[in-house]
């Protein structure tokens, strides 16, 4: 059994904003319809704290740098003490850095083989993100970058839980990103499955610390799929779930995927509207099923992320401290 | 915590080295390499690369274009059959770990080129890229139920997915893990590498004194961990196991390890500490030693730092060309075979000792005695890793 982690500091760079409270602001009100393309505004991507070191990143990196700049800043305190070799970095993707990926193919295909640019190769890895987190913040424990593209942010926050369990770290910076470029809209129009969807994109990152730490809430991948106050799920899912095991029952059901859109990461929005929603002591988001009805105030104390993805399940079990 | 015993029972290697491992150590008893000038596609740049030339796995069709994922799948198979599993049951909980680069990314340069002259085609490319995420794509061809993780830490995946591999089975998550990386030759990776200026002309030469970078290489290196637990019930005596795992970031440089190898330096004390070793119980070390020339000095003065002048060790991607994310699968493999045989072929490539490198690597084939042996990875974003293996018999 692996203990749950306690949430220290979020971070989040959406559709919707990147202060938290604007954001919870707008988690309370109806999203209207779908608005096709949910994307980030460039000028949430302006934080001079971090400007000179982001002179070469491109969006991507830009977006989840800022991120974990904020998730970082409220648990700095907590990490008095901490050395810096046990704080690790967990970085998730489904797509990756996929528009300095075509860019780079485009230096290829224009200038040849032999004359790309190199910073275009560099900042096309998977890792880049991470490398610019690790760098602006001197973390210099385990740093790693994975991609899915289903449950990658739930891998990713179990495999924290292990790490802080085990003793590899004390803290752990961890967070999903996803970008949407031009070429990959293109694509994704001439998927029909993809048609009736909103994509989204933008970036959460936790801070996340072992279960004794004092902090926000407790946050758990291993959880088993009890009941809850308080559900939110990522529907409707790219390719429809025949045979994905049936969700706990809850008080609440809704989706915040009108907000943010949906993603390899989605799991990562749902569980940042679960955030607010239990800051704000209501359910926030779009009620969805059988509580339809405007949500009455309740009292919600935990509640879970649910995502089914390909015949992959994957749940998030949040607990206020 | 104590640390639950994570033991190795199943290897599987296919490189530029050879097919499989029997392939793979008759090269290294013969030391001769074979490294190609001709690239499998169309390219203006010319180098030497490590391809793999043997059949490899037929797979259900989205899986069967990535040839990434067939690398793997021949090295998973032989690392499973090694062990002794011809399959899994429902309720063995099996995790899936494996690094990558080229597998992580649609970097088809020959549908891209097509698609920007004409959007509207098929997008059967992009469909076979969403089938080949590799960790999900081999748990779906095992038919496993576990967690599955695919690293892309660029050059370290391969040991990095071994690291996350292990942690999943000391946390009691999964009882059995299939664990390593695997990729395949890219012609965006040469161009890549070739902008970077760290691509050699000339078969490479790792921590020599006239190296001029590193070669690139294809192929995949798979381990079968298991808890200890596990192994016994199924009656296997394990001959190996993960002694110790280190990982630690430079926080330093996109691209460049930093100057005095302080994350490697972290990465390999932390690994010690987990083994509770001390250095001079290290028989010897596989080091990443990819023949660039700040990879070899920053990893050469670690290693003389930390073990002194008469550590023996090598770096194997003479045989193999750096494998990018399979390099630490397969050079963890290749690890366990030095601690299993009992000696060291000479590292591939080298002649004469470096100045801005301390130490130099075996310049012949050389006996080895003890328990413990090192595998290192460093790589872009300034990640470094370390396995460190305990022969137990």
């Amino acid at each position: 059994v692996i203990p749950p982690a306690t949430i220290l500091g979020i971070g989040a760079v959406t559709p919707i904003g990147r202060d938290l409270n604007e954001i919870s602001r707008k988690l309370g009100t109806d999203p209207g319809p779908p608005p096709g393309i949910l994307r980030v505004s460039d000028d949430l991507l302006i934080e001079p704290r971090i400007a000179r070191s982001m002179r070469r990143a491109d969006r991507f990196i830009k977006m989840a740098a800022i991120a974990a700049l904020d998730a970082w800043t409220p648990a700095e305190m907590s990490c008095a003490g901490v050395a810096k070799e046990q704080i690790g970095l967990i970085v998730t993707s489904g797509l990756g850095p996929h528009c300095r990926g075509f860019k780079f193919l485009d230096g290829i295909l224009d200038s040849g083989d032999s004359d790309a640019l190199p910073t275009d190769f560099s900042h096309s890895v998977h890792g880049a993100a991470a490398s610019y987190i690790a760098g602006q913040l001197d973390l210099r424990g385990p740093s790693l970058t994975a991609t899915d593209f289903e449950i990658g942010f739930e891998q990713a926050v179990l495999l924290s839980q292990c790490w802080l369990h085990q003793g590899t770290c004390q803290r752990v910076l961890v967070g999903a990103v996803e970008e949407l470029g031009d070429t990959m809209i293109q694509m994704a129009s001439q998927i029909p499955e993809a048609n009736n969807l909103s994509a989204g994109e933008g970036t959460v990152f936790l801070m996340l610390g072992n279960a004794e730490v004092p902090g926000l809430a407790t946050i758990d991948a291993a959880a088993a799929h009890e009941n809850t106050d308080l559900i939110a799920i990522d529907e409707p899912t790219i390719v429809p779930e025949k045979n994905s095991p049936n969700r706990p029952a809850a008080r609440h059901t809704v989706t915040f995927s009108p907000y943010f859109g949906h993603s390899a990461s989605s799991s990562a929005f749902q569980l940042l509207g679960i955030l607010l929603s239990l800051a704000a002591g209501r359910p926030l988001g779009k009620p969805m099923g059988s509580s339809m009805e405007p949500t009455t105030p309740a009292v919600v104390d935990n509640a879970m992320t649910f995502r089914t993805s390909c015949g992959r399940t994957a749940t998030l079990r949040i607990t206020t401290r | 915590m104590p640390r639950t015993s994570v033991c190795i029972t199943g290897i599987g290697a296919v490189s530029g080295a050879g097919a499989d491992v029997a392939a793979t150590l008759d090269t290294f008893a013969s030391g001769n390499r074979n490294p190609s000038n001709s690239l499998p596609f169309e390219s203006t740049i010319a180098c030497p690369t490590f391809q793999v030339d043997a059949h490899l796995p037929d797979l259900p069709p989205r899986y069967n274009n990535c040839r990434s994922l067939r690398l793997t799948m021949q090295a998973v198979r032989e690392a499973l059959g090694d062990a002794g599993i011809g399959g899994f049951d429902s309720v063995t909980r099996v995790g899936i770990c494996i690094g990558t680069t080229v597998a992580s990314q649609l970097n088809n340069i020959p549908f891209y080129s097509a698609y920007r002259r004409d959007p509207n085609r098929p997008l059967d490319a992009v469909i076979d890229y969403l089938h080949a995420n590799l960790a999900r794509a081999v748990g779906d061809l095992l038919h496993t139920a576990g967690p599955r993780m695919t690293i892309v830490n660029a050059c370290s995946s391969g040991t990095d997915a071994i690291g996350v591999a292990s942690s999943w089975i000391d946390s009691g998550l999964c009882d059995v893990a299939i664990a390593g990386g695997g990729d395949e030759l890219s012609r965006v990776a040469i161009a890549g590498f070739w902008s970077l200026g760290v691509m050699s002309s000339q078969p490479c030469a790792p921590f020599d004194r006239d190296r001029s970078g590193l070669n690139l290489g294809e192929g995949a290196g798979i381990v079968v961990l298991e808890s200890a637990a596990h192994a016994e019930r199924r009656g296997k005596s394990p001959r190996f196991e993960i002694a110790g795992f280190g990982a630690a970031c430079d926080a330093h440089h996109l691209t460049a390890p930093h100057p005095e190898g302080r994350g490697l330096d972290a990465a390999i004390h932390i690994a010690l500490s987990q083994a509770d070793i001390a250095p001079k119980q290290i028989a010897f070390i596989n080091a990443h030693g990819t023949a660039t020339t700040d990879n070899d000095r920053a990893e050469g003065k670690v290693i003389a730092r930390i073990f002194g002048s008469d550590v023996p060790f090598l770096s194997t991607k003479g045989f193999t060309g750096h494998t990018l994310g399979a390099a630490g699968g397969i050079e963890a493999v290749f690890t366990i075979l030095g601690l299993r045989e009992g000696w060291l072929p000479a590292s591939p490539g080298f002649v004469n000792q470096a100045d801005d490198v301390p130490i130099a690597p075996t310049r012949a084939r050389t006996k080895i005695r003890g328990e413990y042996a090192m595998s290192t990875s460093l790589a872009f974003g300034g990640n470094n890793s370390v396995v460190l293996i305990r022969r137990i018999a």
